[in-house]
């Protein structure tokens, strides 16, 4: 058995970061504000139309789509580490894996808003479902989304469970409305050996059944672009090329939230420097994969220069969009591999930093790999004004672009002051299993 | 150096030369027979209205509208405006010779209208003129009414043969030395085979037939055939003959297909699409079921 005081201290340690402090309010009004001027700069883009933005009859797909599978990439994370770490039995994801799940569920949730960013008309959305053929990969896109988004949340809710008994119980100083809340959610948790059975059984159902829809969704997202015959979409390794990078912002996204998780709800004893390590190590492998599938991408149409591969690798490689491709390419994922190899590098710290650059380098990847093949269509642009021809995102549409992020951030904010992000329930299992001491006790 | 310059030099006037090339379009060379022609119809404002119709679709890309020189300027020559004074001084027989024969970018329209409409846009080009004033041809359109055709179909050398002769009142006259082209009416447009033959004394063309020209179910194909005579002008002539490959292909959109719609998707699809949503149904409620479970052992 175990220690009551420890116990004790471990569920108020997890526990203390559900209240709401004066840096929370500070915090969501800086988001709400943001919030609202991005959705001014929405409605300009309901009244004036798509034409707020940079996109154009050629480069159609700008800053929204690039957005869009920036966020269903970074919402893959959440299979990675708790059903893939942790069906393999890797213990030390585990308490990674609620954090994960955050991630995945708010990136996943705000995906579809992204989508309804890039319509001319969005109060036709329904239509997409009403008239959509069932041929096309925009539908099984919304099909899988739709599902991972559902899939994510019960991931997120099972485990959840036991602790939110606890939170029923312990947090005697929340709302009335929040306990209640809390009570009903939490099932009439009591811990019998049944209601473990098969909430295990569940879990492990859903953990399995997430898999195959995560790759799913990356995958169907991959061929939004794979199924065209563009040169520089049309490629047969997008599917595993999306779903390895996917992996790579994901983790990149997870180190970031550990990071403030730690420092902020003062977790050190939770989320360690050895987490720290192992999701170096996770991460180092997850971009060794990714530079492989990107070695694929690039090396085989440069050595052969096919005529219209060829004018997109030039703009890629020598051209006009040199910079930016080098630049994400080395900054955003060679050099973060390299540094991570060092174990002094593994720190919290420094990890963080290389975690930005890894997500920022990410979203960057992603606008190379939907924007500049637009530029060179098969047949020649004629007899149109430049704007049509170099596409320049607006300010109105970077405004755009940002509100997903605030919203992400909002969601995720709200539900680490709900719950907490590290499972009480499996921490304390855990400590039976194979007690340790903790500092400070 | 003294030789470099000396290429320089050689190829600045090389170069030169290509452009006042450019600059000053050649003349047409147009016998004198058909510079003379003129049409049999009165040119009035209908017929000018009807010509304006074939303009927009056929010539407004290239010319531009006549008199406001926006003709498209990327071209080479530039496509010259109709209305300008060089287009109006040439005779009505020049401006049908140009569009019937065409030249480089200019297309010819000699198979894609009857005579009568290539007059109607010679009469909205004379629209722009005020000076104009037409000469019309004693030319009857009625005697093409006489113009007889023969065609018959001989499957052992592929040859289509076309008899043409006129029914006068004093008896048949045998249409020789005419120009005769054959087509096969296709989706769009038609489809010439072989070259354009004269006729011989007997008033008699062969054409040679390709073996593969696909048909309809039951290989039948529309064969148009034109004869071009001084006295009895432009005459076309449609049969349907059974002499094309039997082709009974169903329009692509019949078939189920991935590009058609979605009460004609490919069953596979439907099949996998309709059972992953029938799994993932059946799979939230189990998982419903189980949550279930937990709550009601609880209250036990
Ligand atoms: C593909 C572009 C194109 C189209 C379509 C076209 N033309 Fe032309 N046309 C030209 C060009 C180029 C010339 C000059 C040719 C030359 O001088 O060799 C020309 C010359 C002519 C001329 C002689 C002008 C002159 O005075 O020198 C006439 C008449 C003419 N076109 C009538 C027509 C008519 C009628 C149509 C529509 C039925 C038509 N064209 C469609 C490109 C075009």
């Amino acid at each position: 058995m175990l220690d009551p005081t420890r116990i004790d201290k471990i569920t108020s340690d997890l526990l203390r970061p559900i209240r709401i402090n004066n840096a929370f309010k500070l915090w969501m009004t800086v988001l709400i504000v943001a919030l609202v001027i991005c959705l001014y700069a929405y409605t300009l883009q309901l009244k004036n139309g798509l034409g707020v933005a940079g996109i154009r009859d050629y480069v159609s797909w700008g800053m929204y789509i690039s957005n869009f599978v920036f966020f269903v990439a970074t919402s893959l994370i959440g299979m990675l580490i708790s059903a893939v770490l942790g069906l393999s039995g890797v213990k030390w994801a585990a308490p990674l894996a609620r954090i994960a799940e955050i991630i995945a569920l708010a990136f996943a949730m705000v995906a579809g808003l992204v989508i309804v960013s890039d319509m001319g008309r969005p109060d036709r959305l329904l239509y997409v479902i009403i008239h959509g053929r069932i041929q096309s990969p925009i539908v099984w896109d919304i099909t899988v989304v739709s599902t991972y988004v559902i899939i994510s949340a019960l991931l997120l809710y099972l485990p959840l469970i036991p602790d939110l008994k606890i939170c029923a119980d312990k947090l005697e100083k929340a709302p009335k409305i929040q306990r209640d809340i809390y009570k009903i959610l939490s099932l009439n948790w009591n811990g019998s050996p049944e209601q473990q059975k098969i909430i295990s059984q569940a879990t492990r159902a859903l953990a399995i059944f997430i898999i195959p829809i995560a790759l799913a969704i990356h995958t169907v997202t991959s061929w939004l672009f794979a199924n065209t015959s563009r040169a520089g979409w049309d490629s047969t390794v997008f599917g595993p090329y999306f779903v390895s990078g996917a992996f790579v912002c994901g983790s990149a996204a997870v180190i970031i939230a550990m990071y403030f998780y730690r420092y902020n709800y003062k977790l050190q004893d939770y989320i360690t420097d050895s987490h720290f390590d192992n999701m170096g190590k996770l991460l180092v492998l997850v971009s060794v994969v990714y530079i492989y599938f990107n070695l694929n991408e690039y090396m085989v149409p440069y050595y052969k220069m096919k005529k219209f591969e060829a004018i997109g690798i030039h703009e890629l490689f020598s051209g006009v969009h040199a910079f930016l491709f080098w630049s994400t390419q080395i900054l955003g994922l060679v050099l973060p591999t390299i540094l991570l190899l060092f174990k002094g590098m593994r720190k919290p710290f420094p990890m963080m930093i290389i975690g930005i650059f890894v997500l920022v380098g990410g979203w960057f990847k992603r606008y190379i790999i939907v924007v500049p093949p637009q530029e060179h269509p098969y047949l020649p642009i004629q007899n149109v004004p430049m704007n049509f021809k170099i596409y320049t995102p607006t300010l109105t549409e970077i405004l755009i672009t940002v509100a997903p992020f605030i919203l992400v951030l909002m969601i995720i904010t709200i539900l680490s002051k709900v719950i907490p992000i590290v499972s009480i329930h499996e921490t304390l299992e855990e400590e039976i299993e194979n007690p340790k001491p903790l500092k400070g006790m | 150096m003294f030789k470099k310059n000396i290429g320089i030099k050689i190829s600045t006037i090389i170069l030169v030369s290509l452009f006042s090339l450019q600059a000053f379009a050649q003349a047409w060379t147009i016998p004198a027979e058909l510079k003379a022609k003129t049409s049999y119809i009165p040119f009035t404002s209908s017929t000018s209205k009807e010509g304006e119709d074939t303009y927009t679709k056929n010539c407004m890309s290239c010319h531009g509208n006549p008199g406001k020189g926006n003709s498209m300027k990327a071209l080479n020559p530039i496509p010259p405006d109709l209305a300008g004074k060089v287009t109006q001084q040439r005779t009505d027989g020049d401006l049908f010779y140009i569009i019937t024969t065409g030249r480089g970018v200019m297309p010819s329209f000699k198979d894609v209208f009857p005579e009568q409409e290539r007059w109607k846009l010679i009469s909205y080009i004379r629209s722009f003129n005020r000076q104009y004033v037409q000469v019309l041809s004693t030319f009857n359109p009625q005697k093409a009414k006489l113009v007889k055709f023969d065609i018959t179909y001989n499957a052992v050398n592929h040859l289509v043969r076309v008899a043409v002769k006129a029914t006068e009142k004093t008896g048949m006259v045998v249409l020789k030395n005419d120009s005769v082209d054959i087509y096969a009416k296709r989706y769009f447009g038609r489809l010439q085979f072989d070259n354009g033959m004269i006729t011989d004394k007997d008033g008699i063309a062969y054409f040679k037939f390709p073996t593969d020209l696909p048909g309809d179910k039951a290989g039948n194909v529309e064969v148009i055939a034109r004869v071009t005579d001084d006295n009895y002008g432009e005459v076309t002539y449609q049969t349907r003959m059974k002499i094309g490959v039997p082709t009974d292909k169903p329009g692509l959109t019949e078939q189920r297909a991935i590009w058609n719609v979605v009460s004609k998707s490919p069953i596979w699809l439907v099949v996998v699409f309709t059972s992953g949503i029938l799994f993932l149904g059946l799979f939230l409620l189990y998982i419903g079921f189980s949550l279930w479970k937990i709550r009601k052992i609880g209250t036990l």
